[in-house]
């Protein structure tokens, strides 16, 4: 069993979509909706140590140790509190969990779902401000929790909308695949959120609504959601972003076409260099593939092809710059990023950890840095995001076993 | 011959509903391709390990046939559904959709809400437990709620077309609709080999 505890008040509030509305409502006026109950994840017993005989099939560079750090289900991207002390996790259903290491021994001792008055849909993505606001975006809504890292151990947390219910993309355009959203803030102070395109190839008689909306885009906006505009257009599904730490720069993946063969097309990895810029799709397939449905036609001007074209169909998703002092110094403003794995590659590719190291020039190459997840086309975990923890440790999630694991470093003596 | 079990005797009566050769389809033949092309995402045991993507261990034949053929022509869309079913003959469709109605359903409630009861519109059909009591309708047990309503939404669109599942779509409102998926999704949804 991985759920513990009974849901009591929540079902209730669950029996009408009005009231739970009204709990959202309730947090922003800092009243109680009577919601009492948690759902706790059991984090002993028989799957967390099926899980963590996964672990000893990893391998990394000398030195680099692997561990379980948290049974969460559906885990997907996390952000790590400001103070250390609590992940949020988000998934692609409808809890997002806090996962709290109180004794700090590096191991979660907790693990309870965030805010459970409120009904979410999709809250794939977590993200902290420096200032600690947590934002979670979901499919068609963002939303801020002041001061969370605090708040959070009681179920009413005080919350409030960035981009209201309905609002974030047309209620028309919703759908569930392509629908994870990442979100990040910028050194503009911005919120900047990912907006996948629900199509392989994106039809053309959506150009003119995703151009407007920002949907095959990032969008950014003020943090109290005004001043909402296009950041970046020909984006395909983009599942992981991070800000350059030292040029301020935003780099994110994107998961590009599939059904042109098992070769083509690359996988990428993009750097906005300013706003407005347009990055291929659907013109393209990924990197400088052309995709079969636009190959009569001219794409626009200016088009910015990838800064790494990845493994075809490795599906790149979450990605963090590396800013601590625990790994060697090569790390130190490094992306490590996570590959999802293939589902419709004949061989199986993926499941994987990648670094991505960026010289002067600004030139960046990718190559694999934890590997084992997949063995022989089976996959026995499926990495979505990686998050730095407060020592310099990274933070790996997977929403096949539903796990957070931990990678930490020690020199040889 | 061995003793058919209950749902390889209903994929067998859906593959001749549907018109393919059941002599043809294989169940050996169904696992390789659900091997090759579908468990990623369904599982090899039909139990999705992604939750865009239904459980489909256990459902009858003829909705999963009818399903992966809508995919096939375009008449039902889904960016990686459209992509997989492109690939599959009317032989591979009949036995994989063979190899997958044969396992047997299992759902077991996880966590029980007070208060909450199966929705009567629904059970019907899917079963008080969802799992389903009729041909063309698939089994809920175990889906989440986000898949469930995307579901309802696209009925009620007309991206999917069902005489009943249309007309529930328009009648009730998301909020009504809810708690149904809410009561699905509280069950735990495995499969066996069948007996």
């Amino acid at each position: 069993m991985r759920f513990t505890s009974a849901l009591a008040a929540t079902a209730l509030l669950a029996s009408s979509g009005a009231a739970l509305a009204d709990n959202l409502e309730k947090l922003s006026n800092f009243q109680q909706t009577g919601v009492t109950d948690f759902t706790y994840v059991e984090q002993d017993g028989p799957y967390a140590d099926g899980v963590r005989a996964i672990l000893d099939n990893i391998e990394m560079p000398p030195g680099f140790e692997i561990e379980l750090y948290a049974i969460v289900p559906d885990a997907r991207h996390m952000a790590v509190g400001p103070q250390g002390l609590v992940t949020f996790v988000g998934t692609r259903k409808t809890k997002v969990w806090a996962v709290t290491d109180r004794n700090k021994d590096r191991v979660a001792d907790e693990v309870k779902d965030f805010a459970p008055s409120l009904q979410m849909a999709i809250p794939n993505g977590p993200c902290f401000s420096p200032d600690g606001f947590l934002y979670i975006a979901e499919q068609n809504r963002v939303l801020v929790f002041p001061a969370a890292e605090f708040f959070y151990e009681s179920p009413d947390v005080a919350a409030f909308n960035v981009a209201a219910q309905g609002t974030l993309i047309p209620v028309e355009e919703e759908s569930y695949n392509h629908t994870a959203r990442v979100c990040d803030i910028g050194p503009d102070d911005k919120i900047y959120i990912s907006l996948g395109q629900p199509f392989n190839v994106a039809p053309p008689e959506k150009m003119d609504l995703y151009k407007e909306t920002g949907i095959g885009g990032i969008v950014r906006m003020n943090r109290d959601g005004s001043g909402k505009e296009v950041f970046a257009y020909g984006v395909r599904n983009s599942v992981g972003q991070d800000f350059h730490p030292v040029t301020g720069e935003l780099w994110w993946t994107d998961n590009q076409v599939d059904g042109m063969g098992d070769d083509i097309p690359p996988g990428e990895l993009n750097v906005s260099t300013e706003a407005g810029q347009h990055f291929g799709h659907p013109w393209y397939g990924g990197g400088q593939v052309r995709t079969a449905e636009y190959k009569g036609d001219t794409p626009p001007e200016g088009i910015v092809h990838p800064a790494v074209e990845t493994v075809a169909h490795a599906a790149d998703l979450g990605m963090m710059f590396y800013t601590g002092d625990m790994f060697p110094t090569k790390y130190k403003n490094a992306i490590f990023s996570a590959q999802h794995g293939s589902w419709n590659r004949t061989e199986a590719i993926g499941a994987r950890v990648m670094v991505t190291f960026i010289d002067e020039e600004g030139n960046a190459t990718m190559e694999p840095f934890a590997e084992g997840w997949n063995q022989n086309g089976e996959y026995l975990g499926r990495p979505v995001d990686v998050a730095q923890l407060k020592d310099g440790s990274i933070l790996v999630s997977d929403d096949q076993a539903g796990a957070i694991y931990r990678i930490s470093y020690a020199a040889a003596e | 011959m061995r003793r058919l079990s209950k749902a390889f005797a209903l994929a067998l009566a859906g593959l001749t509903l549907g018109g393919g050769s059941a002599l043809a389809a294989d169940v050996t033949e169904g696992r390789s391709i659900a091997g090759a092309k579908c468990r990623v995402c369904h599982g090899a045991d039909g139990v999705a390990a992604i939750p865009v993507a239904p459980h489909i261990g256990g459902e009858p034949a003829a909705y999963l046939a009818a399903q992966i053929r809508a995919f096939r022509s375009g008449e039902r869309e889904h960016e990686m559904m459209n992509v997989v079913a492109k690939e599959l003959s009317d032989d591979a469709i009949d036995a994989v959709t063979l190899y997958y109605a044969a396992l047997e359903p299992k759902a077991v409630q996880a966590f029980a809400k007070p208060g909450a009861a199966a929705p009567e519109d629904c059970s019907g059909c899917h079963g008080e437990n969802g799992i389903s009591v009729v041909e063309d309708a698939p089994n809920l047990a175990g889906e989440n709620e986000i898949y469930i309503m995307t579901q309802i939404k696209a009925f009620r669109t007309g991206q999917r077309s069902h005489e009943v599942m249309t007309e529930i779509a328009e009648t009730y409102t998301d909020a009504e609709l809810y708690p149904a998926a809410a009561w699905y999704a509280s069950f735990r949804y495995s499969t066996a080999a069948p007996k």
